[in-house]
């Protein structure tokens, strides 16, 4: 009967009683002794409601034919190795029986190896497809509020971070509260802080450090062209990173989705993006740039592979951004810019 | 029971109208949504608030044919059986929000159509008729009769009614009881005289300060048009434990007339509309029962018991559409949340999944959903944090009906309160420890009870265009979602 010591009484104020004052929530002013404050709450169903825009539009229309065509054609291809493998064996054993086993060897090293590389290829897809879903999921219960979907995502979540041995204690705390009555959205903004805060830490740093490398290479690279192969590969190594870091694990194919993925959330969000803060950063810097044309290029480079790592992680990430707040370009680009100030001085 | 001739005359009569209705279907997809619950649990107010958000276009975040702008349109339309009342949706809307008062209560079944023309993801143009049934939860009550008889039904009624705090209620009645002997020939003043002191005495029940909820026969206290007729003018009496009745005595008329009520009320609801639902919202007002005390919320959660045990659940297949449909989703709807700070919306609906657990577990086997939800179709109140000195109060914002009386105040009508409630526990179980689990009106003096929850009126609510203000609510879109969310794909 503990409980019952702290049990509070229904109390009811009357507000036009003059003991009772109305303020608002910003309202810091000390209240004077003796009366009641009622400090009125924004109500929860008229904030905005914060709907992600889906990584990629997931409707389906009608029957996929390209599907089936590329299909066909990959089947056709495949025959047609296979016909030629054969032969090249069949004429290897009229040559000499020693060569044809050699042949036949190679070619079962080269199936089973081709094999185990399509598992691993399949799984990798598999884990990105699970991690974007369990995205969709908790977006969804955000807006629904659904308590037994959300324990079943943490549930999942618990077992996706299970392979990351830094999130144990994360973990352990998570599991803590999963017998408690929470909110269905609570519980996953519950989720979001004590399994990504670490996670969001260290993506902030892979991607400002790619950011501010990009930067200083092509500031310093001879020739346009080596540029765009570098941010090309700097941004491939990124994006695999960060995969990895929030538990997928793509393999070549999963690597061309994600960057399919990517690319399309840059163009969604690119706009805005460019419009303010992007430009803000370039021209604010603008005494820099004037001071030499390859440092500002250096920095525009910079700047965009970061967007390009800020969208990776909005792809990757297995909740949606809403209990900790999305790092924004501008931070990021803070680095960047304090980085080579402090260079340049 | 053995099966009986007029018992598969029954069925085959159901069986005859749910082939009829599945050919009507085949060609107009139709989704029966029965809304009941126990008297004031708030019926006709969530049937109104759900027509107005689908007619005029709600803020329904998480319905997601609404939300993501499928719907085109919703428009009501006569209904189809023409023995049944119609929903009075337009004077309803119009006592919420113009005159800002709740709508009498549901009496009666009342019907009303709904014809939503919506798109299918996939482009395609399709059209889905809900029709809306709405009767009065207690005649649920009376279904499980069908399968008791008189003496069975007149000694559960009376040990019930020698329970606390029932039995002071009944005292009246049971002082006339004694004088009865069934034995002796029947006379219709004693019949009558009975009826009526047990009448009385389910009416004490349902007094706010009791709120109990389980008081079949349910006609009793609603009798509409059969009101003085011999099939409601019977009531238990103190029967030998076996025995049959002599003719001609009191006790064969109890019985006569015990089947007449079964035959005249209790079928004609079961098969004419009952037995027809495909998806059910039972509303609970549990508030009530914690303002009430611990034997209410006991007596609540044995009526729901006994309400569920009448549904036909299950997951719908073509053969059970065929003869025999089911329904396969039930929403249990803890009402008036907004009497509530949204930090214990979670607590309460603990406190109704607890209450329904048994149900869950049984619908879990046959297939069929069930949800708990809680929800306020039409929300009255704003949220609040309240400070006094060190004492801070999550609170509610409203006006209380006139009438209303918390700490010895009575309230106008148009005075603005700040209330916190009570709190209600972590775990719902401490709510049914038992008698002295908490203190409610029924044992405790006014002053000294855990929960107090006013009654408030409708919101004050600004019309910007002219079809009138949408109606604030809490959680009815998941409610939607889960009700016809999926017909509607």
């Amino acid at each position: 009967m503990s409980e019952r010591t702290s049990h509070r009484k229904p109390t009811t104020f009357k507000l036009d009683d003059p003991r009772v004052m109305v303020i608002s929530a910003d309202d810091t002013s000390r209240p004077s002794r003796g009366t009641v404050q009622v400090t009125p709450e924004a109500d929860p169903a008229l904030l905005p409601v914060l709907v992600e825009t889906p990584v990629e539009p997931s409707m389906r229309r009608g029957f996929r034919w390209g599907t089936v065509f590329w299909s066909a054609i990959a089947g056709l291809t495949l025959l047609g190795v296979g016909l030629g493998i054969t032969g090249l064996i069949e004429d290897l054993f009229a040559k000499s029986e020693g060569l044809g086993f050699l042949g036949l060897g190679f070619a079962f090293a080269a199936a089973l190896a081709l094999s185990a590389v399509a598992a691993r290829e399949a799984f990798g897809l598999m884990r990105l497809s699970s991690i974007e879903k369990l995205h969709r999921r908790a977006a969804a219960v955000l807006l629904s509020d659904d308590r037994r979907e959300s324990r079943d995502i943490v549930q999942d979540l618990v077992k996706l971070a299970h392979q990351n041995p830094h999130l144990a204690r994360a973990r352990a705390a998570l599991q803590g509260h999963a017998g408690d009555i929470i909110d269905g959205a609570d519980l996953i903004r519950l989720a979001e802080r004590e399994l990504m805060t670490p996670l969001d830490q260290e993506a902030r740093r892979l991607v400002s450090q790619a950011a501010q490398r990009v930067s200083i290479l092509t500031a310093v690279s001879p020739r346009a062209l080596i540029d765009v192969l570098f941010v090309l590969l700097a941004s491939l190594r990124l994006i695999r990173q960060l995969a990895r870091l929030y538990g997928g694990r793509p393999g070549t194919l999963g690597m061309i989705a994600l960057m399919r993925h990517v690319i399309g959330h840059v163009a969604i969000t690119g706009g805005m993006a460019a419009s303010d803060s992007l430009v803000q950063q370039v021209l604010g810097h603008g005494i820099a740039a004037k001071l030499s044309q390859r440092l500002g290029e250096g920095i525009l480079n910079g700047l965009l592979t970061a967007r390009l790592g800020l969208a990776a992680i909005d792809v990757t990430r297995p909740l949606p951004f809403t209990a900790l707040p999305r790092p924004a370009l501008a931070d990021l680009a803070k680095d960047l810019l304090r980085k080579r100030d402090v260079e340049e001085g | 029971m053995a099966l009986r001739f007029s018992d598969i005359v029954e069925e085959a009569r159901l069986s005859a109208r749910a082939l009829k209705d599945y050919g009507d279907h085949f060609f107009h997809p139709t989704v029966r949504l029965g809304v009941t619950g126990l008297s004031r649990a708030g019926k006709t107010v969530f049937i109104t608030a759900l027509i107005r958000g689908l007619t005029r276009g709600g803020r329904f975040p998480v319905f997601e044919p609404l939300a993501s702008g499928r719907i085109a349109r919703a428009r009501l339309e006569p209904q189809p059986d023409d023995a049944v009342p119609r929903f009075d949706y337009e004077n309803h809307v119009k006592t919420l929000v113009e005159a800002r008062r709740w709508p009498n209560s549901t009496v009666d079944i009342s019907e009303l159509r709904l014809v939503i023309d919506y798109q299918r993801p996939n482009g395609a143009d399709r059209t889905l008729t809900l029709d809306i049934v709405d009767y009065p939860g207690e005649w649920l009550l009376d279904l499980p009769l069908l399968n008791q008889s008189y003496e069975q039904w007149s000694s559960q009624s009376l040990a019930l009614s020698r329970q606390l705090p029932r039995e002071r209620l009944a005292a009246p009645w049971h002082a006339y009881l004694a004088t009865l002997k069934p034995q002796e020939p029947a006379d219709e003043q004693a019949a009558l005289a009975a009826a009526r002191l047990f009448t009385d005495y389910l009416g004490a029940c349902r007094d706010e300060r009791f709120a109990m909820s389980l008081l079949p026969p349910g006609r009793f206290l609603m009798p509409g048009n059969l009101a003085g007729s011999p099939a409601l003018t019977f009531a238990p009496l103190d029967l030998p434990a076996d025995g049959v009745a002599p003719e001609g005595s009191l006790w064969a008329m109890m019985v006569r007339r015990y089947e007449a009520y079964k035959d005249v009320v209790v079928r004609p609801f079961f098969r004419d509309h009952f037995s027809r639902l495909d998806r059910q919202v039972v509303l609970v007002d549990a508030l009530a029962a914690f303002n009430a005390g611990p034997a209410a919320l006991v007596d609540l959660e044995a009526a729901l018991a006994g309400i569920l045990d009448c549904f036909r659940i299950g997951r719908s297949t073509f053969i059970s559409s065929l003869f025999r449909p089911r329904i396969d989703r039930i929403l249990f709807a803890a009402s008036k949340a907004d009497h509530l700070h949204h930090s214990s919306h979670d607590r309460l609906e603990a406190v109704l999944r607890r209450t329904v657990s048994g149900a869950v577990a049984r619908a879990a086997d046959t297939g069929a959903d069930i949800d708990v939800v809680a929800l306020s179709a039409v929300r009255a109140t704003r949220e609040a944090q309240v400070q006094r000195g060190r004492d801070k109060w999550p609170a509610i914002l409203g006006t209380p009906s006139s009438g209303e009386i918390a700490d010895g105040e009575a309230f106008d009508g148009s005075t603005e309160v700040a209330t916190f409630p009570g709190e209600l526990p972590g775990d719902p179980e401490q709510l049914f420890a038992g008698n002295g689990a908490f203190a409610g009106l029924s044992t405790a003096a006014a002053e000294q009870t855990d929960f107090r929850f006013l009654r408030f009126r409708p919101p004050q609510l600004e019309s910007a265009d002219a079809q009138g203000p949408a109606l604030p609510h809490i959680r009815l879109d998941r409610a939607l979602q889960f009700l016809i969310g999926d017909r509607l794909q």
